[in-house]
């Protein structure tokens, strides 16, 4: 089972090295009502104290695989299911300061049977989550 | 298809549990709640909750048969979806619709239903579907017929009962004369006020622009009988049902009694979408089966 809020407190960790963290893990339950292939899913932004981290750089970890932002856009079997947590790996250099962070996501997917005018479809999400080290 | 000692079947769309799904409860979770409050039908979205779309495991399979079979629940209707914007910077070809629907078309006879609601991306601001469905659909007519399984598109607010959308959905049935093709009216169409929904784990919005969803009317009553020899299936789409057991917001007797003195029998599938808040729609879902039961009653 996952937390209600998207931003999961779980999974919200440093990775790399000890010495040489080289970005951060943020744990993301899906707003959906159905999952979705990989592809419908556009840029995010993560924000972390606000600093702000272009969708771009991001890679995401889903139950068929791990892809950069560009591999998912061109993926043609990528799922995120919507009772199965993506994993957003955000590159930064040193990773975060063990502590409590303002935490931002804002998450767009497409929506085919939506009016091109009104898509994506955006969700901002916002949570105090915890670097415990 | 029925439900004992009504006139129709009174069925449940495990959309209901949206809020529910992942955090409070699991699918089967979710579908013993459907079997508990009385509900003889069961409706799914397929990329929602079959565990690994679009291969779910026989294991899984297994399990949902012999589930279905313990709690007295019949398949009803898997809703599916054709992404025309799938890929980005192009839309989806014909081709690549169809293939589409044939994956939806033979999981859903895998698991034992007879309707697919393909829902159909869009390319103008007043709805209108991509024109790949038809193409898209016609080249699937046969193999929905071998499968017993009949597609119903759905007229779902702000698509409403009179609209150029239902126009060419009833062509093509007439075009192709097709028995496997229906309509699935959404009762959201009725809505005699509008429902706010609070809640959601996130603020949303839609787009990054300044437009806004285009000011639809709500449908009457009446403009259902006229599409009732074309209506397969009802998604009975409520937000609310107070505690005196009253629905402020859809006309349930209107809607029962249209469709039942048109000789309807088919299904009535629950789809709840009040607030985004995690445990009402096991509680909502059982007031507005009990509501439409004391209505069925009083029909005699």
């Amino acid at each position: 089972m996952l937390e209600e809020p998207l931003i999961q407190a779980a999974g919200f960790r440093n990775v790399g090295p000890d010495a040489a963290r080289t970005g951060f893990q943020l744990r993301v339950r899906s707003p959906y009502y159905r999952g979705l292939w990989g592809s419908l899913i556009e840029k995010p932004t993560v924000t972390v104290d606000g600093e702000e981290f272009d969708g771009d750089g991001i890679r995401w970890t889903l139950p068929t695989g791990e892809y950069s932002f560009a591999e998912l856009q061109e993926s043609v079997d990528a799922r995120w299911p919507m009772d199965a947590p993506a994993v957003l790996t955000v590159p930064k250099a040193g990773g975060l300061a063990p502590g409590i962070h303002d935490v931002t996501l804002e998450l767009r997917l497409r929506m085919s049977y939506i009016p091109e005018e009104l898509q994506p479809s955006i969700w901002t999400a916002t949570r105090k989550v915890v670097i415990v080290k | 298809m029925s439900t004992q000692d009504l006139p129709f079947g009174l069925g449940v769309s495990l959309y209901s549990y949206t809020e529910d799904i992942g955090v409070t409860m699991t699918v089967e979770e979710c579908i013993e709640d459907v079997a508990d409050l009385g509900a003889t039908g069961l409706e799914i979205l397929g990329e929602g909750h079959i565990a690994d779309y679009p291969n779910p495991s026989t294991a899984w399979i297994d399990a949902w048969f012999a589930r279905n079979e313990r709690l007295g629940l019949t398949p009803t209707l898997y809703g599916s979806w054709i992404d025309t914007r799938r890929f980005p910077g192009r839309g989806l070809t014909a081709a690549e619709g169809a293939a589409q629907l044939e994956l939806d078309l033979r999981l859903a006879s895998r698991l034992g239903f007879s309707f697919v609601r393909p829902k159909i991306g869009v390319i103008t601001g007043d709805l209108q579907v991509d024109p790949i469905w038809q193409e898209a659909v016609e080249r699937n007519l046969e193999l929905a017929g071998d499968l017993g399984i009949v597609i119903c598109p759905e007229i779902h607010w702000p698509t409403v009962i009179k609209s150029p959308v239902v126009e060419e959905y009833l062509e093509f049935k007439e075009r192709t004369g097709t028995t496997q093709f229906g309509l699935l009216i959404d009762t959201g169409v009725f809505d005699v006020q509008r429902y706010q929904r609070r809640g959601g784990s996130a603020s949303f919005r839609m787009g990054d622009g300044t437009a806004r969803p285009p000011e639809v009317p709500f449908v009457p009553i009446a403009d259902l009988a006229e599409v009732m020899e074309h209506t397969v299936y009802f998604q009975a789409k409520f937000y609310e049902v107070d505690d005196d057991l009253t629905d402020h917001y859809i006309p349930w007797r209107k809607i029962l009694d249209v469709a039942l003195d048109a000789g309807y029998t088919g299904w009535f599938s629950s789809e709840y979408e009040g607030h985004h808040e995690p445990y009402r729609a096991a509680d909502q879902l059982r007031r507005q089966h009990a509501l439409l039961r004391s209505l069925a009653a009083e029909r005699g």
